[in-house]
């Protein structure tokens, strides 16, 4: 950033609108988060069972992911700022790490940071449900069943094969493994994605859109959280999920703090809150994630729906957040203009 | 044949019946005037004729033609509407213009049309105005003129003259009668206002509560009305109640009232025009109806005098008597005797509503 | 009193003016992935958004949608406002409700509602399906057609309510005396309704193509992720990938080629039906 003019305005606009902190005796957490099933959750698994004993009131900042990280970017010359935790993905919350907007944790101070599985640790973030990025088909149109994303090229299923538009990064970063490129080259992706494009592949406004095609077999085959599979199952889609012979790229939602969080102690609390056992156990039999901890653990049969056995977990294909994030822009725009026009 | 035929004409709007069995014929030429109170149907029968409302039964026959399912554009009615309805965005010309241009009259002719009917009306020179830019009158005049350009085989005019100051009224309706009678055009004409009625037509329509109470040339109506309501209706009058004692004697109470006619025993209302009593000062004299004099109001070239009689209060209108004229001297309280002669008591049916409605001149 | 309106004045003028003025300098400035963004006074990013055919194309989608729909709502809104100012009594208040109505459910309520009804499951398509009338679903949705159908049924109230505003100020009496004068309906409508309706017309249409150039929720659901017009490119830019220079530029670009063309629009309408 090289001058004064463009911070002070970005304050000045988002200070204008943004939740204004009350201070009173009483401890705060604002916590910014998605509304929702998933705000809901963690008023349940956690603002009430676990934080709200402590005397702390917290308070749900409600908005999509990119609306906050357009608020944490806007606030960031702000002394202070109006999230005193941040919720977003591993990919997301990277970005706003690059651009230097939070603390660095001191793990010292939650407890239950001890029990985070050692591979999903980060300095600034902890990492609060996970889960990876899988094959959802439709078993009475998809024979025999998928074993590679390559399986979605196939000419047998023409016109079957839909997305979901909010993930274009993540089928952007398949199709460069199927063109021969890696987690830090999607040059090839383009080809493939012009591939697919040939092959009459859809693309679906958002998640429950493509939901719904699933449900009414317009399309046969994704690719998708296992998590949301999990999800869509359980609402009566006929889908099955098939672990990718390339390796599945994990996704995890994390919690961190802003540098100019005005509740500090709070939001250490809270954190460690997130990591508690039962609040795990709670987000994953609802939501079909997995916990992040060593010390939660889930019933045989939910593990072996939502979960991933120690060898899928060795071949997970960890994001190269710094190469998306430089090229996120090309990513977006391939997409959006070769691959979608 | 006729110029324009009404037959048993009917209107009803659900359970209120707005016109019904209005018959007329009118010659050609002839100027009609549809007249009564708010609400008595005059309109409604108006638009009838012009097709902007359907009969419930009855014909509308134009020029001897069955018109009464027609549209309006297809009538050959020329119409002036209460407000004008000019065309606001158009000029005068293509006001005047626009029945032409609808009867595929060519450029040249309409032109040749349009100015003379502006002339007519004499707004020659204003031709290419806007409707926004005139007074009231020439509003007025345009309205007509648009009507009249097309040579309708029925004229129709809607209270044209109630948007105008008193003074241009007079005017324009001496003007139009004029234009009319110039014109040889068949005319229905609506108001409520009696003098324009009376000043114009060559005959009346008397309607209320959605039928015709009496038609006839001005002089019949006034004089020889056919029902209280028409009487009362039109010009002042004054009513006494009572029992017909024998041919030519009403009796109102105690007193012995002079009438037209009538059979002993029957109960009647007998119809005086103020200007047709005599007063006598004074309580000598035989016959009559003895009273007191009440109010005077100096009209100017008439008088009223309010007389209470035993048989009610009696309104009379007389030329304003000269200077040292005994009547001059009346004043409140003075005695007097009134009389009238057998003709200008007319009897008709008792119909206490009408008569109580309209009755004018009351000094109550 | 001139002075005691002052305040609310200023108060109205910094806070419609100061977000415009904000956003305006931001469009001058230039991207940087790691920094968002690098204070400059360039037209670096309104030279970028004209040169690609890419925003053109959105652009060029943008403007003929914005443009039917318009013409569709003005063909479908004016018999519907006509009937709505010369209905009187309860059923004008009724009528008039009904058109409102649908302004109080938001554009993304209604365009899920439209997407039940057409999707390749929906009503619709179960309709066709159960007469026999198809054999395979119709695409209707992530369409063309289902985002005009969409947009237009958005902006439909605002043409009813502005048209009808305008016509309950045309005196009946105005078309009965060019029907007496011998003009069938379709005439009087040419000749006499039309051209007194003009200023609804006008405000009508500019206020539904404004509206229509600045639709996003109804293109993004009924046009799927295929379907582009400026305001979901607009905040693609914004949140999707922080652009917020670029982001600007656009929206600006959107503002002055609406502006534009509704004047444009307008002043030509006028002449063309003076008189």
């Amino acid at each position: 950033m090289s001058g004064a003019l463009t911070r002070r305005a970005l304050l000045g606009t988002a200070a204008a609108t943004a939740l204004a902190p009350r201070a009173r005796a009483a401890e705060q957490v604002i916590v910014g988060t998605w509304g929702g099933d998933y705000g809901a959750l963690l008023a349940s698994n956690i603002d009430e069972p676990l934080v709200a004993p402590m005397g702390i009131e917290v308070l749900q900042s409600v908005a999509d992911a990119p609306a906050r990280k357009a608020r944490l970017i806007a606030e960031r010359g702000a002394r202070r700022g109006t999230m005193d935790v941040a919720l977003l993905s591993d990919v997301d919350m990277f970005e706003m790490q690059q651009l230097g907007l939070l603390d660095a944790l001191d793990m010292g101070r939650m407890a239950n940071a001890k029990n985070i599985i050692p591979a999903l640790a980060k300095p600034y973030a902890i990492p609060q449900i996970y889960s990876a990025q899988v094959i959802l088909y439709n078993p009475d149109k998809v024979n025999p069943a998928p074993t590679s994303y390559a399986d979605l090229w196939d000419k047998k299923y023409r016109g079957r094969v839909g997305f979901s538009d909010l993930l274009y990064a993540q089928i952007t970063a398949t199709a460069a493994l199927v063109g021969g490129g890696s987690m830090s080259n999607y040059e090839p992706a383009k080809k493939a994605l012009l591939e697919l494009k040939a092959l009459d592949a859809k693309v679906y406004p958002s998640n429950e859109t493509l939901a719904v095609a699933l449900k009414g077999e317009e399309v046969w085959i994704t690719v998708m959280w296992l998590a949301r599979g999990y999800q869509w199952q359980k609402a009566g889609i006929n889908l099955r999920h098939a672990f990718p012979k390339e390796g599945a790229t994990p996704i995890l939602y994390q919690g961190a703090m802003p540098k100019n969080a005005q509740h500090k102690d709070p939001a250490y609390r809270y954190l460690n809150a997130m990591l508690d056992p039962r609040a795990q156990q709670g987000f994953a039999a609802k939501m079909g994630y997995v916990p992040t901890v060593t010390n939660a653990k889930l019933p045989e049969d939910l593990m072996a729906q939502i979960g991933f056995t120690p060898k899928e977990q060795e071949a997970f294909l960890l994001p190269d957040y710094a190469y998306v994030a430089q090229h996120s822009r090309d990513i977006f725009d391939f997409w959006n203009r070769q691959f979608k026009g | 044949m006729s110029s324009l035929s009404l037959q048993g004409l009917r209107r009803t709007y659900s359970a209120t019946v707005a016109v019904d069995r209005v018959d007329l014929d009118m010659a050609q030429g002839e100027l009609v005037a549809l007249l009564g109170p708010s609400g008595c149907g005059k309109t409604t029968t108006l638009r009838m004729v012009a097709g902007f409302v359907l009969p419930s039964a009855g014909r509308v026959l134009i020029g001897g033609q069955d018109v009464s399912r027609a549209p309006p554009y297809a009538r050959d009615t020329g119409m002036v509407f209460q407000g004008y309805a000019l065309f606001p965005h158009m000029t005068v010309a293509d006001n005047v213009g626009f029945g032409l241009e609808m009867r595929r009259v060519g450029r040249a002719e309409r032109a040749t049309r349009i100015a003379e009917a502006l002339r007519l009306v004499r707004l020659d020179g204003l031709a290419e105005r806007r409707p926004a830019q005139l007074s009231g009158g020439q509003q007025q005049r345009v309205a007509l003129a648009r009507a009249l350009v097309v040579n309708p085989s029925v004229f129709l005019l809607d209270e044209p003259l109630s948007n105008l100051d008193a003074r241009l009224r007079a005017e324009v309706r001496v003007e139009i009668r004029a234009l009319q009678q110039r014109l040889g055009l068949t005319t229905l004409f609506v108001t409520h206002d009696q003098e324009e009625a009376l000043t114009m037509a060559d005959r009346l329509v008397v309607m209320d509560r959605g039928r015709v109470r009496q038609t006839g040339s001005p002089e019949e109506l006034y004089e020889r009305p056919d029902n209280l309501f028409v009487a009362s209706f039109l010009g002042r009058c004054n009513i006494f109640r009572g029992t017909v004692e024998r041919p030519g004697r009403l009796r109102a109470g105690t007193a012995a009232l002079p009438c037209d006619g009538g059979a002993p025993g029957e109960r009647s209302a007998l119809v005086v025009r103020p200007e047709r009593v005599a007063i006598v000062p004074g309580e000598a004299g035989e016959g009559g109806l003895p009273g007191r004099v009440g109010l005077v109001t100096y009209l100017g070239g008439l008088t009223d005098w309010h007389i209470d009689t035993p048989a009610g209060p009696v309104l009379v209108t007389r030329p304003t008597p000269a200077e040292g004229d005994a009547l001059r001297r009346l004043s409140p309280g003075a005695p007097v005797r009134l009389d009238w002669t057998e003709a200008a008591g007319r009897l008709l049916a008792d119909d206490e509503h009408t008569a109580d409605k309209h009755r004018q001149g009351d000094p109550r | 009193m001139p002075l005691l309106l002052l305040p609310a004045a200023l108060l109205v003028c910094v806070m419609m003016m100061a977000p415009m003025v904000l956003l305006f300098r931001y469009s001058l400035n230039l991207y940087s992935p790691t920094q968002l963004m690098v204070e400059a006074l360039s037209p670096a990013n309104y030279l970028n958004a004209v040169r690609d055919p890419y925003y053109r194309d959105v652009l060029g989608t943008t403007l003929w949608v914005a443009l039917l729909c318009t013409l569709l709502a003005l063909a479908a809104g004016f018999p519907a406002g006509y009937a709505l100012a010369r209905m009187r009594g309860r059923w004008k208040a009724w009528l008039t409700l009904l058109t409102i109505f649908p302004l109080m459910v938001g554009n993304v309520v209604r365009a899920a509602g439209w997407m039940t009804l057409l999707g390749n499951t929906g009503m619709l398509n179960a309709a066709l399906r159960g007469l026999g009338l198809v054999g395979e679903p119709v695409q209707i949705m992530y369409t063309t057609g289902a985002v005009v159908i969409g947009i237009v049924t958005v902006v439909l109230p605002y043409m009813i309510l502005t048209l009808a505003s305008v016509i309950e100020s045309i005196p009946r009496s105005v078309e009965e005396a060019a029907a007496n004068m011998g003009a069938r309906p379709f005439t009087v409508f040419r000749r006499v309704v039309f051209p007194l309706s003009l200023p609804g017309v006008v405000a009508g249409s500019a206020l539904v193509f404004i509206l229509c150039m600045n639709a996003y929720a109804t293109p993004v659901l009924l046009g799927g992720s295929q379907f582009k017009m400026m305001a979901p490119a607009v905040y693609d830019q914004f949140v999707r990938t922080t652009n917020w220079p670029f982001g600007a530029a656009l929206a600006f670009i959107l503002l002055f080629v609406t502006l534009g063309l509704t004047m444009a629009g307008s002043a030509l309408l006028q002449r063309r039906y003076r008189g």
